[in-house]
């Protein structure tokens, strides 16, 4: 479940910025009458914004679902995903509470 | 049969237009009043007669608290107390508009790109804002990634530029994406269980029920998780906008 998720959330992060991109590179042609030339250059930085989008959840940087907890998992030396950790570490002040 | 796609489509209950414009009462509007209304209901009821050992609805209104000012003073820190009003709102719109959704003959507004997308733009002009606010003119260094060469710019700050960008685009498409997915999933197999049920007696109907009420239980999963990461995004941005890098 967390693994799919996971690779869902990679797949949208990526496209995300591919289909800004390519949004910003039709506008400028539209506007700037320079079709094509605008969509390519701005398909190549969106794609590349996408890349960045990608490396950042999977590296846990900032703008990453959980990064604090996979930081917390990383010092812990232990493998699993962040965010499972972050809802058992939920989990865990639930009960004390009560 | 029905289709599968048939529990998306957006029926006026209420037909209303003012000067051209379509602002009819629909059922997708019902199902956010529906959501609104039992939110706060929860919440005001959970809490009217408030006791120190808790009641069921007191303990929900308090857990839910609990979590979300838990997940901002993790994310954001202690200034994040300020934001909790939003997140709050916000999570549970979402939480209670999903869970509603899993209601036969009920609709999931959540399944709808326009409504996620118009949450998503909301927390994205309000941090950006909040940036501005807070930064000034500095908040533009937050497209400069750090310890890059300055030859480096020309190129990195268009892709840091489209990646904020697509900020909103991501978070809206996750959310809806997982609902529409979900729910017609659920509705396919439902199909299956009249489908092979029909020609066999209903013997073949049993292992599609079986399936779906597995699926019914994951999505409720997903219910939660989706509403969890719409909330915990949004903290990060906020801590984004705060702290910059």
């Amino acid at each position: 479940m967390s693994g799919v998720g996971l690779a869902l959330r990679l797949g949208v992060d990526f496209v995300a910025g591919v289909v800004v991109g390519v949004g910003i590179g039709l506008l400028l042609d539209w506007w700037l009458g320079s079709s094509p030339a605008m969509l390519i250059v701005f398909f190549l930085l969106g794609a590349a914004a996408g890349t960045f989008n990608v490396f950042r959840t999977a590296s846990g940087q900032g703008g990453a679902v959980g990064f604090k907890q996979a930081r917390d998992a990383e010092k812990d030396a232990d493998g699993t995903d962040g965010s499972d950790k972050k809802r058992e570490g939920n989990a865990r002040d639930d009960k004390r509470d009560d | 049969m029905a289709s599968p796609l048939e529990q998306f489509e957006i029926k006026a209950i209420a037909p209303i237009e003012v000067g051209g414009l379509d602002i009819s009462f629909t059922n997708s509007s019902a199902a956010m009043v529906a959501t609104l209304v039992l939110g706060t209901a929860l919440l005001v009821l959970g809490m009217s007669r408030a006791s120190v050992v808790p009641g069921r609805i007191q303990s929900i209104a308090e857990m839910s608290y609990e979590f979300i000012a838990g997940l901002l003073s993790d994310t954001v820190g202690a200034e994040g107390k300020r934001y909790f009003p939003f997140v709050f709102t916000l999570f549970m719109f979402i939480l209670i508009g999903n869970l509603l959704g899993l209601l036969p003959y009920s609709f999931t507004f959540t399944s709808h790109i326009i409504v996620t997308f118009a949450m998503a733009i909301t927390v994205f002009i309000g941090v950006t804002i909040l940036g501005l606010v807070k930064h000034k003119m500095h908040f533009f260094s937050f497209f400069v990634p750090p310890g890059v060469p300055l030859a480096m710019w020309p190129l990195l700050i268009p892709i840091e530029i489209i990646s904020y960008l697509s900020r909103p685009i991501s978070l809206s498409v996750r959310l809806f994406a997982n609902m529409l997915a979900g729910h017609t999933l659920l509705k396919v197999i439902g199909g299956f269980v009249f489908g092979l049920g029909a020609i066999t007696f209903g013997v073949g109907g049993l292992l599609p029920l079986a399936l779906i009420s597995v699926l019914t239980g994951l999505e409720v999963v997903i219910a939660f998780l989706q509403a969890y990461v719409f909330a915990i995004l949004t903290c990060l941005y906020i801590n984004d906008a705060l702290h910059l890098h």
